[in-house]
């Protein structure tokens, strides 16, 4: 009987939805824009100029981290391959590797700014995952892929009772 | 956060950069929490300093030690130094580090942006201070910067402009930073009323620095084009309206005057309780008169200048509204008395600088409504008594509240007890020297002394005197705070996990030292439950 596939689902939290970011942002920008419009009536027209970049940058701000919300990995790990599904909000992407022949690697923290990487190697290909996650949830979730995928050229049995996940 | 959550370890786990890259770089909430409030610390020794070159001019009359240009530019710089150095980083400081660790979060939302905002402030500093070395000196006309006489400055006018536009830009990017983490990352089932009192009292401060942030960059660009490119917003010979920069002035100026003091209300909300062990008395009544208080600063800016002439309605109306804000702080006021009644109170030195901000900044508070009365404000008006009365809700009031969140917080933040004879030494020489400091002041202004002078007619000598000896034992008993918190930091006996026995709340569930990233994976509900025991 064959092991049954390890499957991990990873996937930033987010406590905002949609409609309540827009409502925040646009009840922000009526406050804003309301206070800069009866100034800029009375001839203080600098005020609007402000009032519109700083909305521009809470609406980035929130767009940026309600792109959280879309992004979905799901590793599949089974006898023979490693398939990783990614959802985001422009499509989903997929890439399978074949277990024998792939790898995990976790590259260290290069600085601060640019935080470490965990990808799935194989044949010259290789895959990020987690880049949403914390450098300490990377290193655990490499910990956990490591004997799952194993090294190149390895394929160490799946366990048989299904880990949480 | 990954849902392939596991048991959190946070034994050797923080793998932190080490050297001048951890600062510089660092995107840890922590990080630039901690690198925040020692910026905050130092400027207040700096904005300290020029204090006490005020109160050395006015200790006995005549001029002693500084001309009147420079004791100008002092009194100007110091509330520059110490409102935008000193009181708003201390308390981006600590939202840096509670809020992750309150609202269950492994970080800010947006970590880069976050280092950003504090790496601005050093500059803008730089070119602040930068000021007293150019040409015709510093500032001297305010930190209002009232036109015409701010459009007379020298050399220092731009680099003031300047310096303001980036504590501006820090300001409106840490502010976006927390409104965007309090609302995204909150952990699973922290929905906003289980939120801590300090998160919410952050959150709504940063909704009030969000909307006048604006207002006050366009003002000062205002008056930068009137300098130098020949506009007149506010020039009256070609047209402009002095007196409306005031309005736009204080349109921030008042929400500011509450960013300064709502995360105040937010921290003693945190620590009477724990000290009360009692959970805080309406919790939700003090949302909502938090909000309130927010709504209310919007619409009560003209009672800094009633003498600037303005329609009788007018003055009704901003004299009633700021009456009306008495309303909800009365509410937290007495919420708080509820909260301590009938508790087993204990007074460690957090409680007591939360008790001192209870009993001090009312007195700030009340003296703040007798300036909201039209007629006698016109009799306080620039007076030594308007100078006491914001001296009462800034001193005792926010940076009393700034000290007891860092005595409560700082076994969480670096795994030790400090010293407690000190700590309480230093909040007793705070507390007593606070009073002989600014008491006084009430009596001078009453007595007619006129506020920004340094030379003052015989008959208020007396009480110069006493409030000049009470601001030399008040900044050289600050020195204390410092020597405290480093020789806390090198040793002392390990805290435990939740050093104040009656503290709830989500960052207590974490341990001492807290560990580089907070909440590696969600709390749990069961935990976050425990934590909104309000």
């Amino acid at each position: 009987m064959s092991a049954p596939a390890v499957r991990i689902a990873i996937a930033p939290h987010c406590s905002l939805t949609p409609a309540g970011a827009w409502t925040f942002f646009l009840a922000t920008c009526g406050v804003c824009f309301g206070i800069a419009a009866l100034l800029t009536l009375r001839g203080y027209w600098p005020v609007l100029a402000f009032a519109g970049l700083e909305m521009l940058l809470l609406g980035w701000a929130l767009y940026d981290s309600l792109q959280r919300r879309h992004r979905t990995e799901t590793i599949i790990v089974t006898e023979n391959s490693v398939d990783i599904e990614a959802r985001e909000s422009g499509g989903v992407s997929r890439t399978v590797f074949p277990r024998h022949w792939a790898q995990v690697r976790l590259r260290g923290d290069v600085s601060p700014l640019a935080p470490g990487r965990l990808l799935i190697e194989s044949g010259g290909k290789r895959r990020e995952i987690g880049s949403f996650l914390t450098g300490q949830e990377r290193q655990r979730l490499a910990a956990r892929l490591a004997p799952l995928i194993g090294g190149m050229a390895e394929s160490p049995p799946l366990p048989t009772v299904q880990p949480r996940g | 956060m990954a849902t392939h959550a596991q048991a959190a370890s946070h034994d050797a786990h923080d793998h932190k950069p080490h050297g001048w890259r951890r600062w510089v770089f660092s995107t840890n909430h922590k990080d630039i929490g901690t690198m925040y409030l020692v910026f905050s610390c130092v400027m207040f020794f700096v904005g300290g300093t020029m204090a006490l070159i005020i109160r050395a001019e006015l200790f006995q009359p005549g001029l002693q030690f500084v001309d009147p240009q420079f004791f100008n530019s002092m009194t100007a710089m110091h509330a520059l130094v110490m409102i935008f150095g000193a009181i708003m980083p201390g308390w981006v400081g600590l939202a840096n580090w509670l809020i992750p660790m309150q609202i269950g979060a492994p970080d800010m939302a947006l970590p880069r942006l976050n280092n950003l905002s504090f790496w601005i402030l050093p500059f803008a500093f730089v070119l602040l201070l930068g000021t007293l070395f150019v040409p015709g000196g510093a500032p001297a006309g305010g930190w209002t910067m009232y036109p015409p006489l701010a459009l007379q400055a020298g050399d220092s006018f731009p680099m003031m402009i300047f310096a303001i536009h980036l504590m501006g830009i820090s300001s409106i990017l840490g502010a976006i930073n927390v409104v965007v983490t309090v609302m995204n990352m909150r952990a699973p089932g922290m929905n906003l009323l289980k939120m801590p009192l300090f998160v919410w009292t952050w959150l709504i401060t940063a909704y009030l620095l969000v909307a006048v942030m604006p207002v006050l960059a366009g003002a000062v660009t205002m008056l930068l084009t009137d300098h130098f490119f020949g506009t007149s917003f506010f020039t009256a010979s070609g047209g402009g309206d002095p007196v409306m920069y005031q309005h736009i002035f204080w349109f921030f100026g008042h929400p500011e005057v509450y960013i300064m003091i709502l995360p105040a209300f937010g921290v003693v909300s945190e620590i009477i309780p724990t000290f009360s062990r009692k959970p805080l008395f309406g919790y939700e009544s003090m949302v909502y008169a938090t909000a309130a208080i927010g709504f209310l600063s919007f619409i009560v800016w003209a009672h800094h200048m009633f003498t600037v002439g303005m329609p009788l309605a007018g003055q009704l109306f901003f004299m009633l509204a700021t009456m009306l804000i008495s309303v909800p702080t009365g509410v937290k006021i007495f919420n708080w008395c509820a909260t301590m009644t009938r508790g087993s109170l204990s007074f460690e030195p957090p409680m007591l600088f939360a008790l001192a901000f209870l009993f001090l900044f009312t007195i700030g508070g009340f003296s703040g409504l007798m300036l909201a009365i039209v007629p006698a404000d016109f009799q306080y008006q620039d007076s030594y008594f308007v100078v006491a009365h914001f001296h009462y809700v800034l001193v005792p009031g926010s940076l009393f509240a700034i000290m007891g969140a860092v005595y409560y917080w700082l076994p969480k933040w670096v795994g030790h007890m400090y010293d407690m004879k000190l700590a309480k030494l230093h909040f007793w020489l705070s507390a007593i020297f606070v009073n002989v400091l600014f008491f006084p002041q009430h009596f001078l202004g009453l007595a007619g002394m006129p506020r920004r002078i340094p030379d003052y007619a015989t008959q208020f000598a007396d009480w110069n005197m006493v409030s000049s000896i009470g601001a030399f034992g008040f900044g050289f008993s600050q020195l204390l705070l410092p020597y405290i918190i480093i020789k806390c930091v090198k040793a002392g006996a390990k805290a435990a996990d939740r050093p104040w026995d009656g503290a709830h709340g989500l960052e207590w569930e974490l341990p001492s030292p807290a560990p580089f990233h907070s909440w590696e994976v969600p709390p749990s509900a069961a935990v976050i439950a425990r934590g909104a025991e309000h």
